[in-house]
């Protein structure tokens, strides 16, 4: 686990903007939330960010659509899903295009430590 | 001697000589050669034949021809009229007289001639016969003829003419009044009027038959006059006897066509003022039997339907005669009647008794039983040459029609083919009236007039009926407009004014609010013309669209239903929707609660910070639970159902609901549903969305196309035995081979205003339906989207969460199925 490495959570839902970080930082992470996939992508945590916390369904730009953004910017950020949608039908095609894992919220703290010592083993 | 003769006939008063026995002239007297200027008297003889006229001559000389001698003893005087010209060259009439002279032995030896000149006698005589000839040349010349009689009234002198006109010898005409001369039925007038004549000494004066020889009787007008001698006594009568057949014919003819014409008259008037055919053809036959003596006449409708004869009309002949009649089949050879009604010509039995067509028949008894021996049968045709009855007339002696009565049968017939086509033609209307009312009782639709001028108004039953107003009630704007809805009524009187200022036809649609409180939508629609008097008249109708307004309306809830079903789309997306809902906070809860935990966990416990965590739960677990609230609202329908269904049934359904939207794109929609398709059990409404998102989807793709049909066909087909199939095949832009894989996808879509989640969700609405959803490129332009689903059975071994058929849920399903 990187302790002291910066997750960044990409959510337009605010509630999950204020808990998460928390956690994230209750766990040793530093944590900077955004509230949109735009807002991430022009912020000076693009380059620092070693895991993404993302959620699927946005306006504008979705999830996915940020995925592949930054597949093709060259930044292999190791991305964990994150989708209130609870249809686990898109789970295997996220996970194919190279995501850490598709947590349905809610999720628990173990889910979310499994995701992240996954996305930290993949980094 | 000589000297003493001479002188003598110089003395005679007349032209005198005297002839030798051989003719020659022996003496002339003084007068003579006085008269004639002659000479000398040396050649006498050759002078008075140069004196007589030559018309007197020749007679003359045969007379005055010396006789033979030996008989000169039978010698006689002898006379004749000449005439003899005078000295001047004048003729004048002379009497000759000449006596023999006889010799001793009883021989003539001269003659004595003497002439008197009878000149003014023979004048007088003369103008006298020519007078007497003028009377008998004025006579007869009289357009008459002309007797004499006696005070005793018998016939003194008739002329040759009126012997020949009588046939009769003067004595058998002298007693004209016992013979058979004067037609016996004006004798006793006749004679009745000749002694009136004779009492009184005036002038008669009357009208009567009399009979030629030849037996016919002839109309004369007889005039007398009385002969009166000096002292004024009537001595006897003058009669004058003018032939006046001609004019009394005249006369007749005319009474008789003046007759026929008030007849036609009388009998066209009924037809015209609507009395029944069967009067008309009643008084028909009176009119008949009065102009055409010893007749009976009947009339014969012929109903062709049958053929038979119907509602016959014979005033007098016994119902035992035209009762048999009433429903007879039209045969030819049934009756006189038969063969006028096929070979539409006039049939006339002279004789029923000796008529050999009839011989022996039952038709035959049957007249003769009733006493009636010839039988007029004609045909009475319609302007189309249809044969609509006949017409009889019957006598009880055998004959053939007068020139009259034909004419009679051919006038009634072509009025009673006038009142029987009158009676087809009400006959007619009135079905067609009925037919109407019918129609418009059926169509709720009643017809109205509006006479802008007069604003008089006209309404058929059934506009009374929509209006809801007693049809004896008169008819004004005041009335109609406690019957139009209050909110309308402004529009109502614009539209009213409109039409009158504009003449423009009108169209509207507004409520009525009747007394019974109920409200009726009409739809009005209105044509303006000229009527023939120049008043603008309105003819338009008014129907009654309550009940389309009403399926309209729920037909639009149904949409409405329908749409807000569709933008939920599916349970799935329903689902997912909650879940998402929920989720978020619920995730915030977790989320916040770990951090809580860690926070109070620490060395030393950070009590601050998971206090506001512990807010923040509270905050979410409250959104969580307002968002159930607000999801509970939103879909307070029942969201899962199964039932057995008919795959064909759902399609129809949704096709009726969605048939107005497609109509709207030009979309030609066919449909080829197998009969023996098996039931599936599954969602009526899921499914129903898919087959929706399918169908639209098609007509979408279809939008932009210009250059061809827009055909769509729903088929159902079973596609093996336990596996029905629905396929939706448009000719729309057709499939993109490079995306074919991603049209299943949620969040793919070709359109600038879809989710793209239709095809998505349709595709995991039919996998749980253990069925599967494909898509295929057509032959030609367009795709095919097709699923297939168990049938029935086969999905019910495979899952034990669909509920049985009959329990309740299934009938709210069908329910809510039915809602749309």
């Amino acid at each position: 686990m990187a302790i002291g490495s910066l997750v960044s959570v990409v959510d337009d839902d605010e509630s999950v903007r204020e808990s998460l970080p928390d956690l994230l930082r209750e766990l040793g992470f530093l944590a900077q939330s955004f509230s949109s996939a735009e807002k991430f992508l022009t912020s000076d945590s693009l380059n620092k960010t070693r895991c993404l916390i993302l959620d699927v369904a946005m306006p504008d730009m979705s999830g996915p659509d940020l995925q592949r953004e930054l597949t093709l910017r060259g930044h292999g950020i190791p991305i964990i899903f994150i989708t209130a949608h609870g249809d686990a039908t898109i789970r295997p095609t996220l996970i194919k295009r190279g995501a850490v894992e598709c947590l349905l919220k809610p999720f628990s703290e173990s889910d979310l430590l499994t995701a992240l010592h996954s996305a930290f083993r993949v980094d | 001697m000589q000297v003493e003769l001479s002188d003598v006939i110089d003395t005679l008063p007349g032209l005198a000589w005297i002839e030798r026995a051989d003719g020659s002239v022996d003496l002339v007297n003084r007068r003579w050669r006085e008269y004639t200027g002659a000479a000398h008297a040396s050649a006498p003889e050759l002078e008075w034949q140069h004196v007589m006229h030559p018309d007197d001559l020749p007679e003359f000389m045969k007379r005055w021809q010396p006789l033979p001698a030996p008989s000169h003893n039978r010698a006689e005087p002898r006379q004749i009229d000449v005439r003899l010209r005078r000295l001047d060259g004048q003729y004048r009439w002379f009497h000759f007289q000449s006596s023999p002279v006889f010799g001793v032995s009883g021989e003539v030896i001269k003659w004595c001639n003497i002439a008197i000149d009878v000149d003014h006698r023979k004048r007088r005589e003369d103008a006298l016969r020519a007078t007497e000839i003028n009377y008998r040349k004025f006579v007869e010349s009289l357009p008459g003829l002309v007797v004499t009689m006696n005070l005793a009234g018998e016939i003194e002198l008739a002329s040759q003419e009126v012997l020949e006109f009588f046939g009769k010898t003067p004595e058998e005409l002298k007693r004209w009044a016992t013979s058979d001369a004067v037609h016996p039925d004006d004798l006793a007038r006749v004679t009745a009027a000749f002694r009136e004549s004779v009492a009184t000494g005036n002038p008669y004066n009357i009208e009567h038959r009399c009979r030629r020889a030849d037996g016919v009787y002839r109309w004369f007008q007889v005039r007398a006059l009385p002969v009166k001698d000096t002292d004024h006594r009537v001595t006897g009568w003058y009669v004058l006897l003018t032939d006046i057949t001609e004019r009394q014919q005249s006369i007749e003819d005319r009474n008789w066509a003046e007759g026929l014409l008030a007849g036609e008259k009388q009998l066209l008037e009924m037809i015209g003022s609507g009395h029944s055919l069967h009067e008309v053809l009643h008084a028909a036959c009176i009119f008949v039997e009065k102009a055409s003596a010893n007749s009976h006449c009947g009339f014969y409708p012929i109903d062709w339907s049958g053929p038979t004869f119907r509602s016959a009309v014979a005033p007098t002949l016994p119902a035992s005669y035209t009762d048999p009649i009433e429903g007879l089949p039209v045969r030819y050879d049934i009756a006189p009647c038969g063969i006028a009604a096929f070979d539409r010509m006039q049939v006339i039995v002279e004789n029923i008794e000796t008529d050999p067509r009839w011989r022996g028949s039952s038709y035959q008894s049957h007249v003769l039983s009733h006493g009636l021996k010839s039988v007029w049968s004609t045909p009475i045709t319609s302007k189309e040459g249809l044969v609509l009855g006949t017409f009889c007339i019957y006598q009880r002696s055998p004959g053939r029609p007068s020139k009259r009565q034909f004419e009679l049968m051919a006038q009634v017939t072509h009025i009673a083919s006038i009142a029987i086509e009158r009676s087809h033609a009400e006959a007619a209307l009135k079905r067609s009236e009925a037919l109407l009312a019918e129609g418009q009782r059926l169509s709720l639709t009643g017809t109205f007039s509006w006479c802008v001028a007069t604003d008089e108004i006209v309404w058929s039953d059934q506009s009374y009926r929509i209006f809801a107003v007693d049809p004896a009630t008169p008819l004004t704007f005041g009335l109609i407009y406690t019957r139009i809805h209050p909110e309308d009524a402004p529009a109502f009187n614009a539209m009213v004014e409109r039409a009158r200022e504009t003449r423009d036809d009108f169209d509207f649609v507004c409520r009525l609010l009747l007394p019974d409180r109920s409200v009726k939508h009409v739809h009005v629609v209105a044509h303006g013309a000229r009527s023939h008097n120049g008043h603008l008249d309105y003819i338009g109708a008014i129907q009654d669209v309550t009940q389309r307004r009403l399926s309209e309306d729920a037909l639009n809830r149904a949409r409405a239903e329908l749409t807000r079903v569709a933008r939920v789309t599916s349970l799935s997306v329903l689902t997912a929707s909650i879940a998402h809902e929920v989720n978020q906070p619920l995730s915030g809860i977790i989320t916040n609660a770990s951090t809580c935990l860690r926070m109070l966990a620490a060395d030393p416990p950070n009590v601050q910070g998971a206090r506001e965590t512990a807010t923040r739960m509270i905050r979410d677990g409250n959104r969580a639970s307002e968002v159930i609230a607000r999801l509970r609202a939103l879909f307070s329908k029942k969201e899962v159902a199964c039932e057995s269904l008919d795959l064909n049934e759902a399609a129809r359904e949704l096709i009726a609901l969605s048939l107005s939207e497609l109509q709207r794109k030009k979309i030609l929609l066919r449909t080829d549903f197998a009969d023996d398709l098996s039931p599936v059990a599954g969602d009526r409404v899921q499914l129903q969305q898919v087959i929706l998102n399918l169908l639209l989807n098609a007509a979408e793709a279809m939008s932009g196309v210009q250059d061809r049909p827009r055909h769509l066909v729903i088929r159902t087909q079973r596609e093996s035995r336990d596996h029905v199939r629905l396929s939706i095949q448009d000719a729309g832009v057709g499939l993109d081979p490079q995306t074919m894989d991603k049209l299943f996808e949620a969040f793919y879509t070709t359109k600038s205003d879809g989710m793209g989640i239709g095809l998505s969700v349709s595709r995991s609405i039919i996998e749980r339906h253990q069925g599967r959803l494909w898509a295929t490129p057509n032959n030609g332009p367009g795709a095919t989207f097709s699923f297939s689903i168990p049938c029935k059975s086969e999905i019910e071994l495979h899952t034990h969460d669909f509920t049985p058929t009959d329990a309740p849920d299934a009938q709210d399903a069908r329910q809510v199925a039915r809602s749309l």
